[in-house]
């Protein structure tokens, strides 16, 4: 018998049933998928050879099947899925899809990873994760931020950082922006997985990965990292002052990337770390610098015109400015003012504190205190922050502090509850 | 008998392989000796037969082809592997070699390459149906290898490897006669079906009314008979034989309705299909059924048999059935909707029939539009 494996019906089918999300994509933005990079070398056709390694190239594909097949055209997203699988064989998702595709060859199918029902039975968990996956980048990539806007987090980032990171967590999704004279601008973004119980971490082991301002703090060495943790880590600065301040607990909050067998992690998937697949890891490794890229980690991210949030960061830079003016006029009981009653700094209260404070003052001698390089990140949840960074030299002086302050508004009072040196 | 392989063959077959095919003909007794063995059991002496063949003609691709058949049946699968690989380097428009490549990988469980060669098979002969099935179950099996990969599944206890249809033969073997069941025996002396036909439409008006009721009993070749009383027909009987059916359906004054008939003949099909009764099945097609693609009769009756009582349930469902039917043809067109040990096929089709005597038979089966 003769056997039209691939009717009319069928495409039609998968059209309508398989991937009811992506037929969005037809009207998605043209993804970074570079045609030079979508294909492995074919002894018959001479082709670009595939940077396998480069960030976001995996994605980049599967995406490029998901069109092919919103618009109907499942032979030629087969051959784009056969080559995928070949050059990521642990990309899981990139599998369900390949499955799907040869399964049409043969039969409707009635849903996207339409698996026999004896392995949904079996692995119903991991295909609903798999299923979770694909919406979240569909999502990531369909609701792109407007152009030229930032994480309403990034109020003002110096020179100092050449780069910064936001991360989605609703979204699965990881920003890098370079910061340049001109402000931040959108480089590349990336699926990522968090913690198996969410976010929103407070103690340890609580399988939440933690929402608020943090910066990398040091770049560890691949070789002396298990599997687990792929092509690097990039550990974070939580507990920062705000949570200690709450008093949560853990720590080892990492981004890093995936196991050997594992090309990317459910959403929800972690013990609390930003888990990125390893190409996109190591791009952000090779990218941004050790100390100086703040990674800001939140539920949803607002995305804000920069120069919208001016007008709103106005009380704060007054307060900010106040404080310096009050420090170059050596008036200590007026430059308290500007510090919470609950403040603290590596343990010492603010009458312990005090005798740092005064040094500091007698040490500036009535010179005018300048503030360089400032950055100030606000986070806003149940309170209303800011994270300060900036450099204190006083005229006359070479060389000063970089410090760091955390602030929160208390009554409309902006008031310093850390300082110290960095 | 042998000239039977020729309305087989593709023209691009006879093309390609125009040397190689006449000098076969020559050389069917060594071939059907060798086929013989192989049937007998015999796979040491069909080997050192094939050998000793391929020592004097090593390009012959039919010895070849068989020689292949015998080092799989002997378990040497990889010498097996080499023979078709050979082949289908040779004769990359053979779409044979390829199957059996195929399915020598899927018994390995290298679903990708025998996807490669059922691919390529059916590069070389699009309509080429054993690939198309065979294909069907290599996809299957490796969508459920992704989806194990997907989940994370152990894939290496995965069920075993899907059981592929091989070709034994890369022709049609000359000298099958008395080796085959009977419905099979009866294809060799097709050629005098078509002879018989197309003197119908010259015949005079006048013979039409006469004894159709009669004839069709004692002279329908049912697909029992042997095949000796048809081919000892001579012409002039034959076309007198022919000439009632023609006749009857012509006016259609005999009173009956043809396409009603025919379209009984199409359900009749199914039923025998789904009810995997291959007997009633195969005895659906009429003498003058030319196999898809480049199959001879009887190894297309023999794939046939193999595919449908291999499987434990079949269901063949028709939708839309349209039949046509005009004199003593008849056009049913129709979605077929086929399921089988979970395979499903939905596909339009469309058989071709002729009415022999009162049966109504399938003459040509095509898939698509």
């Amino acid at each position: 018998m003769k056997v039209g494996w691939r009717t009319a019906d069928m495409s039609r089918s998968i059209l309508n049933t398989v991937l009811v999300a992506l037929a969005v994509l037809a009207s998605l933005p043209s993804y970074a998928v570079n045609p030079k990079q979508g294909s492995k070398p074919k002894p018959q056709r001479q082709e670009v050879p595939v940077v396998k390694d480069q960030d976001g190239v995996a994605e980049a594909r599967l995406i490029e099947i998901y069109r092919l097949i919103g618009s109907a055209q499942n032979r030629e997203a087969l051959a784009k899925a056969d080559k995928l699988v070949e050059d990521f064989p642990h990309f899981q998702l990139a599998q369900l899809v390949h499955g799907d595709l040869l399964t049409i060859q043969t039969r409707a199918i009635k849903a996207f990873g339409d698996v026999p029902d004896t392995v949904a039975r079996s692995a119903g968990p991991a295909l609903a994760e798999l299923r979770e996956e694909s919406q979240r980048r569909v999502r990531a990539l369909r609701d792109r931020p407007a152009a030229g806007t930032i994480p309403s987090q990034f109020l003002a980032l110096s020179q100092k950082s050449k780069h910064a990171i936001a991360v989605d967590a609703s979204r699965s999704r990881l920003y890098l922006f370079e910061n340049s004279a001109s402000g931040l601008n959108l480089v590349a973004d990336y699926y990522i997985s968090v913690g198996k119980a969410g976010t929103a971490k407070t103690a340890e082991g609580d399988q939440r990965t933690p929402l608020g301002v943090y910066y990398i703090t040091s770049n560890l060495d691949p070789k002396s990292l298990k599997d687990f943790y792929g092509s690097g880590a990039l550990p974070i600065s939580y507990p920062n002052m705000l949570d200690s301040k709450r008093g949560k607990t853990g720590s080892g909050i990492w981004l890093h990337g995936t196991p050997p067998n594992q090309f990317s992690r459910p959403p929800q998937a972690t013990d609390g770390c930003v888990v990125l697949a390893n190409p996109d890891l190591q791009h952000i490794i090779r990218t941004v610098e050790v100390r100086t890229t703040p990674v800001v980690i939140a539920t949803q991210l607002q995305w804000v015109a920069p120069q919208s949030t001016r007008a709103e960061s106005k009380p704060f830079e007054d307060a900010l400015h106040g404080w310096r003016n009050a420090k170059t006029s050596g008036n200590l009981q007026q430059v308290l003012t500007y510090y919470a009653q609950d403040f603290n700094s590596n343990g010492k209260t603010l009458s312990q504190w005090m005798p740092t404070l005064k040094t500091e003052i007698d040490q500036t001698q009535g010179r005018t205190i300048q503030l360089k390089d400032v950055s100030y990140l606000r986070w806003t949840d149940a309170a209303d922050t800011m994270v300060v960074t900036f450099g204190e030299v006083a005229d006359g002086t070479r060389v000063g502090w970089t410090k760091r302050q955390y602030w929160i508004r208390q009554s409309n009072q902006w008031k310093i509850f850390f300082e110290g040196v960095i | 008998m042998t000239h039977s392989r020729l309305p087989v063959l593709g023209p691009l077959r006879l093309l390609t392989l125009a040397a190689a095919l006449m000098f076969s003909l020559a050389h069917a007794d060594e071939y059907s000796d060798v086929s013989q063995l192989v049937r007998a059991g015999k796979l040491p002496e069909a080997l050192s037969k094939a050998d000793q063949y391929l020592a004097t003609k090593p390009r012959d691709p039919q010895m070849r082809f068989l020689k292949g058949v015998i080092q799989r049946d002997t378990g040497k699968t990889t010498d097996a592997i080499s023979t078709f690989t050979r082949l289908t380097e040779d004769f990359p428009e053979l779409p044979e070699p390829y199957n059996n490549l195929a399915v020598l990988y899927a018994g390995q469980s290298q679903f990708d390459k025998a996807r490669t060669a059922l691919e390529m098979a059916i590069r070389t002969n699009p309509s080429y149906a054993t690939a198309h099935e065979n294909l069907g179950d290599v996809y299957a099996k490796l969508a459920s290898q992704a989806y194990n990969k997907a989940l994370q599944l152990d894939s290496s206890n995965a069920g075993v490897p899907p059981k592929l249809a091989l070709i034994r033969e890369l022709f049609s073997p000359t000298g099958a006669k008395g080796q085959r069941p009977g419905p099979a025996a009866v294809t060799a002396p097709a050629a005098p079906a078509p002879v018989a036909t197309k003197p119908a439409p010259t015949l005079p008006g006048p013979v039409v009314a006469k004894a159709p009721v009669v004839t069709p009993p004692a002279t329908t070749p049912m697909p029992a008979s042997t095949p000796t009383t048809v081919a000892a027909t001579p012409a002039a009987a034959s076309s007198t034989v022919v000439a009632p059916a023609t006749a009857t359906a012509a006016p259609a004054a005999a009173g009956a309705n043809p396409s009603k008939d025919a379209e009984a003949a199409v359900h009749a099909w199914a039923k025998a299909w789904a009810a995997r009764d291959v007997k009633a099945y195969l005895a659906s097609y009429g003498k003058d059924f030319s196999p898809p693609g480049s199959m001879s009769r009887s190894s297309w009756e023999e794939e046939r048999r193999m595919r449908i009582s291999s499987k434990s349930k079949i269901s063949v469902k028709l939708e839309n059935l349209t039949v046509t039917a005009s004199g003593n043809t008849a056009v049913a067109k129709f979605r077929q909707d086929y399921k089988a040990n979970g395979l499903a096929v939905s596909s339009r089709k469309t058989l071709d029939l002729v009415k022999n005597g009162d049966r109504w038979q399938i003459v040509k089966e095509s898939t698509g539009t």
